[in-house]
């Protein structure tokens, strides 16, 4: 790694060259050709999804697969849609309960990350460890205790039920990443509004809320995004098919008893990739400032 | 936790006074929903562990004490399911950084429309719903028509099909391709970010001074990505720790144990065998063995 | 500890704007209508849902009192749900079942006896003596779908093997897969269900037999005997010598089957229906391109066979246990249900000793007839009960052991012992 001789500075040196110049140029086409490779590696499984869903179920299936889709059909997407599943509500029902689980993860955290950020009590430091290591637990192991919860409540086999579970891990990381752009503001924003003689509460709505929008909107998707992951709840808590998520609805349905169909698999596995493709390009930039804050700015 | 300890604490805290009060009434949602949701079942998953409780018995289980936790340690599956989460975390986490880092820095200073979309399309793994990754990453694994072991064939580095997920020492590292796959765009992401942040003036002056390339890299760029490496290293160990789609999508824990993790093993026990008191009983000692974690992850933000 | 009223308020909180967008419809039901709730997988699959719907539909105009709502749960998790369920007090009234899923929730102690039923009949039912438990009846047979060796004519024509004359012993099959292999190298030779999951111990349950060895239940000799060893080795060289394709499900293979990529396949009767769904073979073509056997005899000289077939359960809490036996009645044994479910969907047989006279016909096939007369014979019965999981995940981990790693046969045997000893 620290073997300095091996590739001249990317500044000109003094005398320039030929040699450097070769050098230089030799740099940039390994450069360039490690980027192809990168763009290969990250983007060919997602092509070979692609591909293998616009094809035939025999073409899919071949023991020599086919590089393309030799007779393109949409008829993997046309089967999800008028089916005899219904991939609709699959659909219609992750949107629900991870849109469901990001809103009430936003409001009830926005509070608690508000008086983490800026309030004075004696508890302030534990509670904000115990948060952080709320997150950290391992959801499977409040599986049998959680359904029991939920039976008892009659949540189970609801998307209520799950919105539940989601929570579990959303509220805690929404806690977390709040307060950590509610720190990012300056404090002197604040003041004029006090001194105004606002409650606190009206602070937090009239002031800080409209500056951190997109940190909330940015929180908002991650656990959006990590409930559309998520796949031990709905198998567990969910007991009905047409209610069920689309992740755990791939496990259910296309591992039938009678055979595995990859054209089709593979058209569902792009429709669940859709949403998530969508939101995690719609706040990417400021998904990072929320997950690396102070770990970036304060290096 | 971290640049705020300045703006904070500006008037400094009297002591013992009884004007700091012990709780904030805008924390209470919070809690509340927390005690429900976690609380209540990890105390339960506490008491089930010293349970012989199956789901299937009529006749509830009865106290055993600390006996699930002996039959745990003498348990060989046990051990195999520690030692493998170790090494798909370790090893995923490891590799996923490296390569999340090489691409950071291949890309660090090349602006441009076309390097934009570069960027956007190295992202795009992060996006793919995990049970998707598995099932996509199956489908091209497999040993008769898969595309892995078709293009192998084709450019003769192998000359017979590879059983890339049903080899039991082939597996893990299979399954860990997919992880590093569907990982590293988020170690690229947090590292470009972190690389943007240098301040303008380091890179000039050391360009003044005439750094090469690579002592750049190791004396500049990296002591900047030092933290930003261990907090999103520490985050995505956590997340490895949990992972539970992508294995049992592909492999559900075999051949034999060979990946078998902690969080299959328990949803097996307690979901295959119904056996609640003894996945408990593991589900404690791994709680225990994350909070160690979950201690050096609080240091290391401390730090910041 | 919280308490249940205080997890009911916050719970509320959630569920009452939750629920007010999951609209969850209801139909609205007359006073006098019977409601029967009914588990069961056929509805969760692609290529059975229309014919479960319209065997339905039929019995609700026959019946226009009772109301069948069907729930569809995934044959992979029908067991686990309806264990919780049970446990929960809120079990359906009826469900499909199949293998070992049907002891285990026998094991729940909640599940209906059925033989007063079951004596009401008018007609002879088979394969009640494998469903008892502590002699009592605890499933009604839907249908029967055992497993036979299926081969490929035209594969094995190809290979020089006579394909009137399908292997009979495990040591012709070792040199009909060798040709095979030998002539047309992209072809699986044996199609073998190899992941770890209790089907597919139930699967190669009956080859661990014809190897005389039999590690687990009643009068078991373990993983360490003698036989059991052998099997292993055999399917050690299965695997080394190329003839299995290892880690496929079953279902995995039928579509390859379509496509004449298996020459031999270890698969249930209903495989006839799949492949002619995939390649759109008529009966004909089917007929003279597939055959059907029992399976190859090992050391003992003797074919086992294991029954796939499914069956329905009825709960003890139901409390529509009338209406629950006439709609499960229907199901498995009117002529009606069974040409439009039994034969043509599930494409398996129904569980009766005699045909009805409308069906003699659509039974009379050659495949039907082999699996009727030499096939559900052998069928052997495995050791099912609420211990069956962990054992078939312990046996099928050495299976996959011996298949695909390189560690002393010796030795797998004695881990899959000792993970059996833990139990």
């Amino acid at each position: 790694m620290s073997n300095e001789e091996t590739f001249p500075s990317s500044a000109a040196l003094g005398a320039s060259s030929s040699r450097t110049d070769a050098w230089q140029r030799s740099g940039k086409v390994v450069q360039m050709a490690a980027i192809g490779f990168a763009l290969v590696w990250s983007l060919a499984p997602v092509y070979w999804m692609l591909s293998t869903s616009l094809k035939t179920e025999l073409e899919a299936t071949r023991l020599d697969p086919t590089l393309w889709p030799h007779e393109p059909t949409l008829a993997n997407y046309i089967g999800l849609g008028g089916g005899t599943l219904p991939f609709v509500s699959f659909f219609f029902n992750t949107v629900v309960s991870c849109f469901l689980t990001a809103l009430i993860a936003v409001v009830v955290a926005t509070p608690a990350a508000y008086a983490l950020s800026r309030a004075q009590f004696r508890l302030r430091t534990s509670i904000g460890y115990t948060v952080l290591i709320v997150r950290m637990l391992p959801m499977i192991v409040l599986l049998a205790p959680l359904y029991l919860l939920l039976l008892n409540a009659q949540l189970l086999d609801s998307l209520s039920g799950l919105v539940v579970g989601f929570t579990t891990f959303g509220l805690p990381f929404a806690v977390w990443m709040m307060k950590s752009f509610i720190d990012a503001v300056p404090i002197e924003v604040e003041e004029a509004a006090r001194v105004d003689g606002y409650p606190r509460w009206q602070v937090l709505l009239r002031v800080v809320v409209p500056l951190v929008f997109p940190g909330i909107l940015t929180t908002g998707t991650f656990v959006f995004m990590e409930a559309w992951n998520n796949l031990i709840y709905p198998l567990t808590f969910i007991t009905s098919l047409d209610k069920q998520t689309l992740p755990a609805a791939l496990v259910l349905t296309f591992t039938g008893q009678f055979k595995t169909d990859w054209g089709g698999m593979m058209a569902a596995a792009t429709i669940t990739t859709l949403p998530l493709m969508i939101a995690f390009f719609a706040v990417q930039r400021s998904m990072v400032r929320g997950l690396t804050s102070g770990a970036v700015a304060g290096a | 936790m971290s640049n705020t300890a300045v703006m904070e604490n500006q008037k400094p805290v009297r002591r013992a006074s009884g004007r700091v009060p012990w709780l904030d009434w805008m924390v209470m949602p919070t809690l509340a929903v927390l005690a429900l949701v976690v609380g209540y079942p990890v105390v339960y998953t506490l008491m089930l562990s010293v349970q012989d409780y199956n789901l299937l018995d009529i006749v509830p289980g009865g106290y055993v004490g600390a006996g699930n936790y002996s039959s745990l340690f003498s348990d060989p599956v046990f051990w195999t399911a520690l030692y493998n989460t170790a090494v798909y975390t370790f090893g995923s986490v490891f590799v996923s950084a490296l390569l999340g880092l090489i691409f950071a820095l291949l890309l660090d200073n090349l602006a441009g429309p076309q390097f934009r979309a570069v960027r956007a399309l190295l992202l795009v793994p992060w996006a793919v719903p995990f049970v998707v990754v598995a099932f996509l990453f199956r489908y091209m694994y497999m040993q008769n028509g898969g595309i892995v072991n078709e293009m192998l064939l084709w450019s003769g580095l192998i000359d017979h099909p590879v059983p890339w997920l049903n080899n039991a020492a082939l597996a893990m590292p299979a399954v860990m391709v997919a992880n590093i796959w569907a990982m590293a765009p988020f170690f690229f992401l947090l590292l470009s970010a972190a690389l943007s942040g240098i301040p303008n003036e380091v890179i000039e002056s050391a360009r003044v001074d005439r750094a090469r390339t690579w002592s750049m890299i190791w004396h500049i760029k990296l002591p900047f990505l030092r933290n930003p490496l261990i907090v999103s290293s520490l985050l995505m160990i956590i997340a490895n720790f949990n992972d539970f789609a992508k294995i049992w999508a592909m492999t559900q824990g075999g051949p034999g144990f060979s990946t078998t993790t902690l969080v299959v093993y328990v949803y097996r026990l307690a979901f295959e065998n119904f056996e609640f008191g003894y996945a408990s009983a593991t589900g404690v000692i791994w709680l225990l063995l994350l909070l160690v974690f979950a201690v050096a992850y609080v240091r290391a933000l401390r730090m910041n | 500890m919280t308490s249940i009223h205080s997890c009911r308020r916050v719970s509320a909180l959630f569920a009452t704007s939750a629920l007010a967008m999951a609209a969850v419809v209801t139909a609205a039901t007359a006073q006098e209508k019977i409601t029967l709730t009914f588990a069961n997988w056929a509805s969760a699959e692609a290529a059975t849902r229309p014919g479960i719907e319209k065997v339905i539909a039929d019995f609700e105009a026959a019946n226009p009192n009772i109301e069948i709502e069907s729930e569809a749960i995934s044959f992979s998790e029908i067991a686990r749900q309806l264990v919780l369920r049970v446990r929960s007090g809120n079990p359906p009234d009826v469900s499909q079942l199949a293998g070992n899923d049907t002891f285990l929730l026998a094991a729940t102690g909640k599940l209906e006896p059925l033989d007063e039923y079951v004596a009401r009949l008018d007609v002879e039912l088979t394969g009640l003596e494998d469903l008892r438990l502590d002699s009592k009846l605890i499933a009604l047979p839907w249908n029967h779908a055992p497993a036979g060796l299926w081969y490929n004519k035209a594969i094995m024509e190809e290979a020089g093997l006579d394909p009137e004359n399908p292997p009979k012993t495990i040591d012709e099959l070792m040199e009909a897969m060798a040709a095979v292999k030998e002539s047309q190298p992209d072809v699986i030779p044996l199609g073998l269900d190899t992941t770890n999951r209790a089907f597919s111990m139930s699967s190669n349950w009956p080859w661990m037999r014809t190897f005389g060895a039999q590690p687990v239940g009643e009068g078991a000799t373990g993983a360490e005997s003698p036989e059991m060893k052998a099997y292993l080795q055999w399917m050690r060289d299965l695997a080394q010598k190329g003839y299995i394709d290892p880690g496929r499900k079953i279902g995995e293979f039928r579509p390859l089957a379509a496509q004449d990529k298996v020459a031999f396949h270890w698969d249930q009767v209903l495989l006839q229906g799949v492949i002619q769904s995939t390649n759109g073979m008529s009966d004909e073509e089917f007929y003279e391109h597939w055959g059907v056997a029992a399976m190859p005899t090992g050391p003992g000289g003797e074919s086992h066979s294991f029954e796939g077939g499914h069956q329905l359960v009825m709960f003890a809490d139901s409390e529509k246990k009338e209406a629950a036996w006439k709609f499960m009645q229907y199901l498995a044994t009117s002529p009606d249900a069974i040409a439009n479910y039994t034969v043509s969907y599930n494409s398996s047989l129904p569980p009766l000793q005699e045909a009805p006279e409308a069906l003699s016909e659509e039974l009379d096939t050659p495949i039907f007839n082999a699996f009727r007369e030499r096939i559900i014979p052998t069928v052997a019965p495995q050791p099912y009960g609420p211990d069956f999981a962990a054992a078939s995940t312990a046996v099928m981990a050495g299976v996959q052991q011996a298949v695909t790693g390189t560690e002393p046969i010796d030795d797998i045997a004695a881990s899959v012992q000792s993970q059996l000893d833990r139990q």
